[in-house]
């Protein structure tokens, strides 16, 4: 059986050549973008690829935490997978946090109005608000929950990397299933106090300083977390494709298909009722948010947003079909990644440098994020054989069938 | 249909069911259908049944359903009765989506639902001809047509070396009719009133 | 065919030594004996509640509903609780038999039918209380979409409290249809071993004419999985929707836009904890303990704790924004007329039986533990019934104009109408218990040989296998190459 992956050399050199291409877009941006405004679109475009691009390989640690906590057994053919994806949280949380202090001590307070000593003192709201919106805060914040996902994930990786070691009796078994299903349970508390409120709150809504929504990080998981699904497909597929996982066949696939199409649907549920109440109610300090996206020059991509990622794996994913190819699966992960890093864009972009330009930078850097995560994912599935061969649910993952 | 003889045999094991159809259909008999208390899963596919449809059925309902509730509000607010509601706009689409969300649901499941019994001949007062009592219960139960090219009891011979139980011969109306089932129905004798299925 | 195989790790969901024939004796026979003394007596008491409840509302139908205690400022009291409250009671038997069907937990098997049951039931008595609280009930049907008598005035399709309309009527259908399919080939099975004349009667035409043909088996699957499938969104859209009747409005406390989610959670949370007071006692009258087993309500637990708890983060984040949002109004609502103020009290029981207690359900002695499991779930339902009271009445006791503040507390009408809905739902779950098939009998024997204690016995064997030695023995086992990877499936 094929059950160790060895990285072939054209993967290295293809997530090289993005990264190097996200580089030289950082550098062109360095020194292309001029001024207050120019630094505003420098910065956001980093926050912005960062904080999506580490939610959604947390996402991958959080399918762990939940598929564990489930008891599902149809997973544990491609866990490996998400194990070797969540290896990249401790890296890309390392990232951000860099970025996001930059943004902080810099005073870049063109993306955190809440910056600015003097603003605050002005402003009524944000002085009201300064006891929750200062650096203090936000630095403890951002090291106390990526911290906490840096230690789980790497925890949860040990364990299993671990209990390779250990036989196959229904003894360790049961040992294997209780220390997974504590550990992801202090995990996914922790997950739902900082993705499921503070963290979004603090990185993203704040940029809109004014602005609230209880919604927004319900709103902000659903995201990243349907795109964390497509990613797992997309590299399961790819191992798939490269003669590994012999245990994953259509049948899983189906399975990631269902989850990402309903998972789509449930992000766009979030989406129509954080906007249709606002829209609904129509008050001043609320409407505020979707005055540029709705009613400004950011409309085509409001549109767009729902075209994507609501519309699309929609009437795709609908078909049984689709769900067991692999091509197929590419590529509605591939548009469902894409869909996403766009609600990020558009997330950032009104509230900060405001215009709608073409996002080059932007996307240069995604595409330099995308090579990170290859590189880093690759390397990581090299460290462990593919398959977890003591899991006690190994085998129903084997005879699994939709 | 028509009332019909048919060769019955019973299995009481799914291990044991799944090569006997295999054996029966390469032996070249027809299967007239196979009765189980649940839904056995693979066993419409060795039966050699093609895949229902009902879904796609139920997807047009549903769109069916959405076309509907979009035209008649928005033909309600835009042309019959243009009303100024809280200075909300004639065509409010977020205002739209929920009643548009369930009559997508309704017309749907109760289009296929009805489709469903239309196809399965399924309705009160409905009856048809039930080969074994316990087909409800804990057996699979198989019906073969005698045609008048079988020979019943080489049939039956092979039947029981498959592993088929309580093999017999019956006279039965293979489609439905309407009738109570407290009383018995001897429709052979009555075939005027035999309804067609 | 393939291997039927589950981890023998996992507990097995039918208990004791079982075949097909037993499972079928061992759920219908009780419809087949006479009920006993308890069961008359419950019967009785609910009756006499549903009579209770009857004569309520006719006095409030009678009198006008000025006999409810409700005013300018406090428009919905008891009523409206009631109604949010029955409805999201509802809503964990379509989570169990449609949103567990689709993540395949073969748990749900055991407890699916009795838990749509209770959805019919409660939304059944949910639809009871904006009906009535129209006062001329007479007049109900105002509420359809039809051109009235004055001229081609139609409903207001902006309205939320239409949309309601909409997602209760759908919801009822659509459960009971989903319901009803299912019972089908189980009243067959009834039928079929029917002893008297009447019993083969009206079972007889409740079946159908069901005789259980493969091809009619491949279409009920894949009519049953395209109902899960729409019903899996349907369940989220009745209490968002039930949720909008409040959000949409600009009531500090009503308008916020976690709601939709939120509600759904809390809906979910609340039906498992009456799906859970029912089953303990359906499992102990009907000695069905070794179908609905410890492990069924371990699994149901797990849902409460995990309901409760988002419900609990909801709570937290509804609170924090109170303050972040920076809006005089908002923050006076939460924090001077909600955790504290004359209604504080219901604030506080909100939190307790909500967020905190359920919090025991981390520990699996507790889960595993009946007395508590029973207790918990009254305490639970209790918890939900003050949240929707907390969310109604506190927010609108306090109105902006201070002349206009007020108390609230119901009039006997008002209290007899809840009692009576009680009546209603046990009247029927009765009945139910009595004449209809309480666990799916089919879905049961479909899950018996993964499942089933004396089967799983059978998979020790695997246990020790690598899993090579394992994926070797499937394709060696598998002498029906034409049956090979073509289970029934059905798209969704």
């Amino acid at each position: 059986m094929k059950d160790q992956f060895v990285v072939p050399a054209r993967l290295k050199r293809t997530s090289f050549v993005l990264m190097g291409i996200g580089l030289l877009t950082l550098l062109i941006g360095l020194f292309a973008f001029h001024g207050e405004h120019g630094s505003t679109r420098f910065w956001a475009g980093l926050l912005q690829n960062s904080t999506f691009f580490l939610l959604i390989v947390l996402a991958s640690t959080f399918f762990i935490g939940a598929t564990t906590l489930a008891h599902g057994g149809w997973q544990i053919g491609f866990r490996r997978v998400p194990e070797a994806i969540s290896m990249a949280v401790p890296y890309l949380g390392a990232v951000l946090f860099v970025i996001l202090m930059l943004i902080v001590f810099l005073e870049k307070e063109h993306i955190y109005h809440w910056i600015n000593a003097h603003h605050v003192a002005e402003d009524p709201i944000l002085s009201w608000k300064s006891a929750f919106l200062n650096k203090g805060m936000f630095t403890g914040f951002a090291a106390v929950t990526i911290g906490a996902w840096i230690l789980f994930t790497i925890k949860l990786r040990r364990m299993s990397i671990e209990e390779d070691g250990w036989d196959l009796s229904p003894a360790t078994g049961r040992r294997i299933i209780w220390r997974n299903t504590v550990m992801c349970g202090g995990f996914i508390v922790i997950y739902a106090l900082s993705v499921g409120s503070t963290t979004p709150w603090l990185w993203l809504m704040s940029i809109d300083a004014h602005w609230y929504s209880t919604m927004y990080s319900w709103y902000t998981f659903a995201s990243t977390w349907v795109s964390g699904l497509a990613l797992i497909t997309l590299f399961v597929v790819y191992l798939k494709r490269n003669g590994y996982l012999p245990m994953v066949n259509e049948e899983h696939l189906h399975d990631l298909g269902k989850f990402c199409f309903a998972f789509s649907i449930f992000w766009t549920y979030l989406w129509f009722s954080q906007y249709m109440l606002i829209w609904y109610a129509n008050m001043p300090e609320e409407i505020v948010y979707f005055k540029p996206r709705v009613w400004g020059e950011w409309r085509p991509i409001f549109f767009l947003n729902l075209l994507i990622n609501f519309i699309t794996p929609l009437l795709y994913l609908m078909k049984r079909d689709t769900k067991r190819n692999y091509s197929s699966m590419v590529f509605i992960s591939i548009v469902i990644i894409a869909g996403h890093w766009m609600d990020f864009w558009q997330m950032v972009g009104p509230g900060t440098y405001k215009e709608l330009v073409f996002p080059w930078y932007e996307l240069g850097l995604g595409v330099g994020f995308v090579g990170l995560i290859i590189l880093l994912v690759a390397n990581q599935l090299t460290k462990a054989a593919l398959v977890p061969k003591n899991h006690p649910y190994l085998k129903e993952s084997i005879v699994h069938h939709t | 249909m028509a009332v019909k003889n048919f060769v019955v045999a019973s299995f009481d094991d799914e291990a044991v069911l799944f090569p006997a159809v295999k054996k029966v259909r390469t032996a070249g008999y027809k299967i007239h259908d196979v009765y189980t208390p649940f839904p056995v899963h693979g066993l419409d596919h060795a039966l050699g049944l093609r895949e229902t449809s009902l879904h796609t059925a139920g997807f047009i309902y549903g769109i069916t359903g959405t076309t509907t509730a979009l035209s008649c509000m928005s033909w309600v607010f835009n042309s019959d009765w243009p009303l100024n509601i809280g200075g909300k706009p004639h065509f409010p689409l977020p205002a739209f989506i929920p009643i548009t969300f369930e009559l997508t649901v309704l017309f749907s499941a109760v289009g296929m639902v009805l489709t469903f019994c239309y196809l399965c001949q399924l309705m009160p007062f409905v009856k048809k001809h039930i080969f074994h009592p316990r087909q409800t219960d804990d057996l699979f139960v198989m019906a073969i047509e005698v045609t008048p090219k079988t020979n019943a009891e080489e049939l039956k011979a092979f039947l029981a070396s498959v592993g088929g139980q309580q093999i017999n011969e019956q006279k039965a109306e293979a489609g439905w009719w309407y009738g109570r089932y407290d009383r018995e129905d001897r429709l052979f004798e009555q075939k005027a009133g035999t309804v067609n299925a | 065919m393939h291997l039927k195989y589950e981890s023998t790790l996992r507990e097995p969901l039918v208990d004791g030594e079982k075949n097909y024939h037993q499972v079928t004796e061992d759920i219908i026979s009780p419809i087949e004996a006479k009920p006993g003394k308890l069961w008359y007596v419950g019967f009785f008491i609910s009756l006499l509640l549903l009579a209770f409840g009857a004569f309520s509302v006719t006095w409030e139908v009678y009198y006008g509903t000025g006999v409810w205690n409700l005013n300018k400022t406090i428009g919905w009291g008891w009523d409206i609780t009631n109604f949010v409250w029955w409805v999201g009671i509802g809503h964990a038997g379509t989570l169990i038999s449609a949103i567990l069907l689709l993540f395949r937990q073969g748990w749900r098997t055991g407890v699916n039918r009795a838990a749509e049951a209770m959805t019919i039931f409660a939304v059944m008595c949910a639809g009871q209380f904006p009906i009535f609280h129209m006062g001329r009930v007479w007049m109900a049907f105002f509420v359809l979409p039809y051109p009235n008598t004055r001229g081609p005035l139609w409903v207001n399709f902006n309205s939320p409290l239409l949309w309601d309309v909409f997602a209760i009527s759908t919801y009822f259908t659509v459960s009971l249809l989903f319901w009803y399919s299912g019972l089908i080939p189980d009243f067959a099975t009834v039928r079929d071993r029917a002893k008297t004349k009447l019993r083969k009667l009206l079972y007889g035409i409740a079946s159908f004419g069901w005789t259980g043909s493969t091809k009619h088996w491949q279409r009920h699957e894949a009519l049953s999985l395209v109902l899960a499938g729409l019903s899996t969104p349907l369940v989220l859209s009745v209490h968002t929707i039930v949720s909008f009747d409040f959000a949409t409005s600009v009531i500090p406390g009503w308008h916020t836009t976690i709601f939709p989610p939120y509600f759904v959670a809390g809906a979910i949370f609340s039906g498992f904890a009456m799906v859970q007071t029912l089953l303990i006692i359906v499992r102990k009258v009907l000695n069905l303990e070794e179908y609905i087993t410890m492990g069924h309500m371990e699994a149901m637990n797990k849902v409460i704790v995990l309901t409760g708890s988002v419900v609990g983060c909801a709570y937290l984040t509804e609170l924090f924004m109170a303050w972040y949002a920076a809006v005089p109004y908002e923050f006076d609502t939460f924090y001077k007329f909600r955790a504290a103020g004359p209604l504080g009290w219901s604030y506080w029981i909100m939190m307790t039986c909500n967020v905190i207690t359920p919090q025991v359900f981390w520990f699996r002695k507790m889960r595993r533990n009946v007395a508590v499991t029973f207790v918990m779930s009254i305490i639970v339902n209790i918890g939900m019934w003050f949240e929707r009271f907390v969310i109604i009445c506190t927010s609108l006791y306090r109105d902006y104009l201070p002349s206009s503040w007020g108390y609230y507390r119901p009039s006997w009408p008002e209290v007899g109408f809840y009692m009576g809905t009680f009546g209603l739902f046990f009247t029927c779950f009765f009945l139910f218990a009595k004449y209809f098939p309480v666990i799916a009998v089919a879905e049961i024997k479909s899950i018996l040989k993964t499942s089933g204690e004396n089967y799983k016995r059978g998979m020790e064997q695997y246990e020790g296998q690598s899993a090579e030695q394992f994926e070797k023995g499937l394709h060696h086992d598998d002498h029906h190459h034409d049956t090979h990877g073509a289970v029934a499936h059905a798209h969704n």
